[in-house]
């Protein structure tokens, strides 16, 4: 495993890699939600609010972990 | 060449900006935005505008600082107890705010105790210094602004007050008219919802206007306290049309021509008199003073009538005679602010009189809103390392907070686009622009034309919001002082902070309460018909008895609910994603909210009508009657109450048509044989104006659940992101 943290350079700015793998959980779970709400699939979750929550965290720590390690 | 009000406003907003900014670097007073930022808040159109908003902003300041002191002097040393007794300052002021008196002052008084907290927040011996530096700079600014605005091109707002006056009696007086086209059967019903919202609008901007003028105009302070009687006098009108014509449907089909002989003398006095309000209020003398006219009815034509139908002719008959009387105290009252005729004397009207306060859920639930965004960024203050923003990012939070609270329709991303384009456009001023000046000369040509181009490009009210977030970004962001210093940094972490604040007022949309349009809009008609439930409860109440005080305050709280929820709905209603709900369109929605208010209207026609005294014979005989119906209609609120969308619209109408013939057997029966000391010709009116409101009531009720049957609920109450 990597033991020094990699981080992504835009410019000469530095940004951590959970903030980008943050950034694109984020989205990626907003593309699937609106593809649920497109398919009528978003009535078969109780509170929706908190399945966008969820799934953002799921897709960083996957992000986070396999596209863009640390 | 004549220069544009839009030019004047922006010049003199640019000018008072830069003069602001040179006077706090020339004292060398540190954070020199906080002038810059009184001024970008309180410019407005006209000078009574900006003073008035600026003199709540200076009050609000101070009450915020003697606050912000005490809290810290009363908990240096315990956070916990700190954040605790601020959270309820903010909650309160969050919750004053959105009511109808002095909200600029609320708003200022809550969030600037944040910020003077906050800034207090790394060193506590410095809290009285940020304190009053606030004070100084925030009076700076707004005394600046008001010096700019008075001395140069000023403009008053007594034409335009004088204008608003003028343009709203000529909608009511259209309006008027239109409502008697259509109670005799002719005029247009298509123009009336236009010119429904147009008196809504008129009215809103006379209020604004009326406290702008009484500012910055002698003449309308001396007259302030008959303008508000005035002010008063025209909702009351407006409120007095609208129950007229909901009486409209159940009398269409007489012949009112001559069951009320004196229908269309009345309705010319009337007429005449609409015309005699522009006139005073073009300052011409009124032509002639107004009758008072007793409204005659025909009454042995309208003995021959059904008793469904004198009761529909009671409740028009009510309204009209209310007409009269209001119409002609508004003449009295125009005709003695523009010295016309002789002075009247003017009382003050209180609200819900012995019922103590009445607490608003919706305010309640924008305080609670408020109190969480607190106290998430004020955990995220103490426990996330190195926060973009640090304390500023608690002191930013709470002000956007209060706006959402204020308005929870308002979409957050109507918020977020103005707050990213005003950062990313002062980030590069900052990176470009400021580095290349040396002294106040360029820093000021800079701010004024940044300012400038700001005010003038936003300058329609509709982009008041763009306006006021480009100017505030501009000064957070840029961070003026006289030690300059440019650090990439600055503008990065401005640039995360907002994402991060968006996020929390994105939760707080969620949590504790779903606050997304169509669930809101369900939450306030289960509350509405929790309220008419109610109400019709109280007819129960033996008018003997004087009822405990918690009756008394529960009735009174469902009275407001039920007068105020139909405005919260239309205000929900408008933002309603109908492109995600097929099959409902925005007229549907709309409809169901205009039959919610022609429900009100029917509610308080019904809670008057039983207040009035009723013959001891006509309650032992039709009590029970009148008792089941009662309970039929108190049930369908109980059922829509927790259902908005039950109900047979067919099935409705048939218990209606039951219940309509059962009952005119009954009252035939019953004032056959009732004598002449047994029902006077008032008892009689009394009790066709609560069987007219009950019908009305009724009827209403049938037409709300048809428009509720053409909605899809299925798919309204669909879960979705």
């Amino acid at each position: 495993m990597q033991l020094i943290p990699s981080e992504f350079v835009i410019g000469d700015v530095y940004f951590p890699p959970l903030l980008i793998a943050a950034l694109v959980g984020f989205f990626a779970a907003w593309l699937t939600t609106q593809l649920l709400n497109r398919y009528r699939l978003s009535r078969f979750f109780a509170y929706p609010p908190v399945v966008l929550l969820s799934l953002a965290v799921i897709y960083t720590v996957v992000f986070g972990t396999f596209l863009i390690p640390a | 060449m004549p220069l544009s009000i839009r030019f004047k406003e922006s010049f003199k907003t640019a000018l008072a900006m830069t003069i602001a900014y040179g006077i706090a670097l020339g004292m060398d007073w540190d954070k020199p935005y906080w002038a810059g930022f009184a001024v970008a808040f309180i410019s407005l159109a006209t000078v009574g505008q900006s003073l008035n908003k600026g003199a709540l902003r200076v009050l609000g300041t101070l009450v915020a600082v003697v606050v912000a002191l005490t809290l810290i002097a009363l908990f240096p040393q315990d956070r916990w107890l700190f954040i605790l007794a601020l959270s309820v300052w903010v909650g309160l002021c969050t919750y004053m705010m959105a009511g109808g008196k002095y909200q600029y002052f609320w708003n200022v008084g809550g969030f600037v105790v944040v910020v003077i907290s906050a800034s207090a927040a790394p060193d506590s011996v410095d809290a009285f210094h940020i304190a009053v530096l606030r004070t100084e700079e925030t009076g700076l600014g707004i005394l600046v602004y008001s010096l700019v605005a008075v001395l140069l091109w000023p403009s008053n707002s007594h034409a335009e007050f004088n204008a608003a006056a003028r343009k709203l009696a000529a909608i009511q007086h259209r309006l008027f008219q239109s409502y008697l086209g259509l109670m005799n059967g002719r005029g247009d019903s298509a123009e009336v919802p236009s010119l429904r919202a147009e008196v809504v609008q008129q009215q809103t901007q006379f209020g604004q206007l009326l406290a702008a003028a009484q500012t910055d105009s002698y003449e309308v302070w001396e007259l302030r306290r008959q303008w508000r009687r005035y002010q008063r006098q025209t909702a009351d009108l407006t409120q007095t049309l609208e129950r007229w014509r909901e009486s409209f449907a159940e009398v269409q089909e007489l012949d009112l021509q001559r069951l009320v002989p004196d229908l269309a003398a009345f309705g010319a006095e009337l007429e005449g008199r609409f015309a005699q309000f522009e006139r005073m209020l073009a300052n011409q003398a009124p032509e002639r003073s107004p009758e008072a006219r007793d409204l005659a009815l025909n009454h042995g034509e309208a003995r021959s009538l059904s008793h469904f139908h004198q009761a529909a002719l009671a409740v028009t008959h009510s309204r009209l005679q209310h007409l009269e009387r209001l119409t002609r105290s508004l003449f009295d009252s125009l005709a003695d602010i523009k010295g016309f005729g002789q002075t009247v004397a003017v009382s003050e009207t209180a609200s819900s009189r012995g019922a103590g306060v009445v607490p608003d859920p919706d305010r309640l639930a924008g305080a609670v809103r408020v109190i969480i965004i607190l106290w998430l960024a004020f955990l995220g203050f103490i426990y996330v390392p190195d926060l973009p923003g640090g304390a500023g990012f608690v002191s930013m939070a709470v002000p956007f907070g209060m706006i959402l609270a204020a308005s929870p329709q308002l979409p957050i991303m109507a918020l977020f686009v103005p707050a990213v384009t005003g950062v990313l456009f002062a980030g590069l001023l900052y990176v470009f622009v400021m580095p290349q000046l040396s002294s106040f000369f360029g820093l000021g040509l800079m701010l004024f034309a940044v300012t400038f181009a700001i005010c003038y490009l936003f300058a329609a009210p509709r982009q008041a919001l763009g306006r006021v977030f480009g100017l505030a970004m501009f000064v957070v962001v840029t961070s003026i002082t006289n030690e300059q210093t440019y650090s990439f940094l600055t503008v990065a972490n401005t640039a995360l902070m907002f994402p991060l604040v968006f996020l929390l007022l994105a939760v707080s949309t969620y949590f504790p309460f779903d606050l997304r349009p169509k669930w809101a809009l369900q939450r306030l008609l289960g509350r509405f018909f929790r309220s008419g439930e109610y109400l019709l409860s109280t007819m129960r109440w033996d008018p003997q008895r004087s009822p405990s005080r918690l009756d008394r305050w529960r009735k009174a709280y469902h009275a407001r609910e039920l007068a105020s929820l139909p405005q919260k709905l239309s205000a929900w209603a408008r933002f309603i994603d109908t492109k995600a709900l097929p099959g409902t369109s925005a007229e549907q929605v709309q409809a169901l909210v205009t039959s919610l208010q022609a429900l009100t209207y029917r509610m308080q026609e019904l809670l008057e009508a039983r207040a009035n005294p009723h013959a001891e014979f006509i309650i032992q005989e039709l009590l029970q009657d009148i008792r089941a119906w009662r309970l039929r209609v108190q049930e369908a609120f109980g059922r829509l109450s927790r259902d908005p969308a039950s109900g047979d619209n067919q099935r409705a109408r048939a218990i209606l048509e039951d219940i309509l013939g059962r009952l005119e057997a009954r009252v035939e029966e019953t004032l056959n044989k009732a004598s002449e000391e047994q029902l006077s010709a008032q008892d009689r009116e009394h009790f066709y104006r609560l069987l007219g409101a009950f019908r009305g009531l009724s009827e209403t009720l049938i037409g709300y659940v048809a428009n509720a049957a053409a909605i899809d609920w299925v798919r309204w109450r669909e879960a979705r992101f």
